[in-house]
């Protein structure tokens, strides 16, 4: 031993990474296992050995995301930890989300955290910049990488040491602004800022904030609009002839319906690799509510149904590309006159 | 109009018209209910969603089912 205080160190992981299942699991409640579980080996093997480690299944955290917090956060509160260690998620939506929230509410509580997962994620806007985010690749791959840059942000952060600025030691910006002390006249600073914003280098942590779009109008004749359903869970006819990919999605297809009733199991499927299809495939209208549509256009609750429906997977999607299949899918929609869209996701 | 189990989500996006699905592996489905319930539970869901879309709504607006 080398004397120095014992810190105490709390990893959170998945249900996947805690070794308790897959997609089966992932309704998992929250559990508290004793030592350093799946990637938690990693964090021991580069210095920062988890004591203990907290899990939860990814749909359960999204469905119950109160209840699983309070409990999470019950055990974090008792354990006192010096550094919370979130995933990493790489480019997972739901985990990293969890990753996110729990992140914010344990940074909020005072207990420093560590995390790491795509800039893109769900998991960075949850977070707040309430903790330290490592930017990942999008896969596992990425782990060996940002192992050691995690596990060196922890100890440190542990034992209360400083940490420099997001330029210096490559996490995320958390948008905080912090004083410090220059040996410098202020009119020479804003000379060399003036012509630093020439030169183009001015840097900032206090970024834009997201893409907000006001709400569009309320639709005033439902009975002679036209609806159109789009979806991000990966519906698409038996055995994928397009070849819709599973994850990384770099298209969106469009599929005829105006012949068709209700998507069938014998007829569709879903090939979304993030989650559960079991119950999707059992009957894709728990995905694309085409059965239902149709029996309210019977009923003449709106126009008439659009004669396609809109599918892609949303797994790893980046923002970017989501943004851009939504901009273009809705320039389709405007010019076959559609008039309201549902769109459903997993 | 967004049907999703992850509201949550869809707001922080800045999704304006969010109604809560049932669950994240069937938003417009409960696999415990017999055929002809959960057909008429999607219906449901649909009707509420067409309401929504009637709506005038404010920004990141989360809508339940009932």
């Amino acid at each position: 031993m080398d004397g120095g205080a014992r810190v105490t160190i709390v990893h959170y992981v998945n249900q996947f990474f805690a070794g308790l299942g897959g997609e089966e699991a992932a309704g998992h409640e929250p559990v508290r296992l004793e030592g350093p579980q799946g990637p938690g080996r990693a964090f021991a093997g580069a210095g920062a050995t988890p004591d203990v480690t907290l899990a939860c299944g990814d749909d359960f955290f999204g469905e119950h995301e109160s209840e699983a917090l309070a409990t999470l956060l019950a055990w974090l509160e008792e354990l006192n930890p010096d550094v919370l260690i979130c995933g990493p998620s790489f480019g997972s939506g739901r985990y990293g989300y969890s990753c996110g929230v729990l992140a914010r509410e344990a940074g909020r509580r005072g207990i420093p955290v560590v995390a790491a997962m795509t800039p893109d994620s769900p998991g960075v806007m949850a977070t707040e910049g309430a903790a330290y985010i490592v930017p990942t690749g999008s896969n596992v791959a990425a782990m060996r990488t940002v192992v050691p840059i995690m596990a060196g942000l922890a100890t440190r952060l542990a034992a209360g040491e400083p940490v420099g600025s997001a330029d210096e030691e490559g996490y995320l910006p958390r948008g905080l602004r912090s004083n410090v002390r220059s040996d410098r006249p202020g009119a020479v600073r804003a000379i060399d800022l003036l012509l630093a914003k020439l030169a183009g280098t001015v840097g900032t942590e206090v970024g834009p904030t997201g893409d907000r779009v006001p709400p569009a109008p309320a639709v005033s004749d439902l009975g002679g609009a036209r609806l159109a359903l789009v979806t991000e869970a990966g519906c698409v006819p038996q055995g994928n002839p397009d070849q819709l990919p599973t994850r990384h999605a770099n298209v969106w297809l469009r599929y005829p319906i105006g012949e068709v009733d209700s998507l069938t199991a014998e007829a569709y499927e879903s090939v979304h690799a993030g989650f559960d299809t079991t119950a999707a495939n059992a009957d894709p209208n728990r995905l694309v509510p085409l059965d239902a549509a149709r029996a309210l256009e019977r009923r003449g609750a709106f126009g008439s149904l659009h004669d396609a429906f809109y599918t892609t997977s949303g797994v790893d999607t980046p923002v970017a590309t989501a943004a851009k299949f939504g901009q273009e899918i809705a320039a389709e929609l405007r010019e076959a006159q559609v008039g309201a869209v549902i769109l459903t996701g997993t | 109009m967004f049907i999703t189990a992850l509201p949550t989500i869809a707001q922080m996006v800045g999704t304006n018209r969010i109604l809560r699905g049932v669950s994240i592996t069937s938003p417009t489905g409960d696999p415990s209910l017999a055929a002809g319930d959960e057909h008429e539970l999607r219906v449901a869901i649909m009707e509420r969603a067409l309401e929504m879309l009637t709506t005038e709504v404010g920004p990141t607006t989360i809508w339940e089912q009932s």
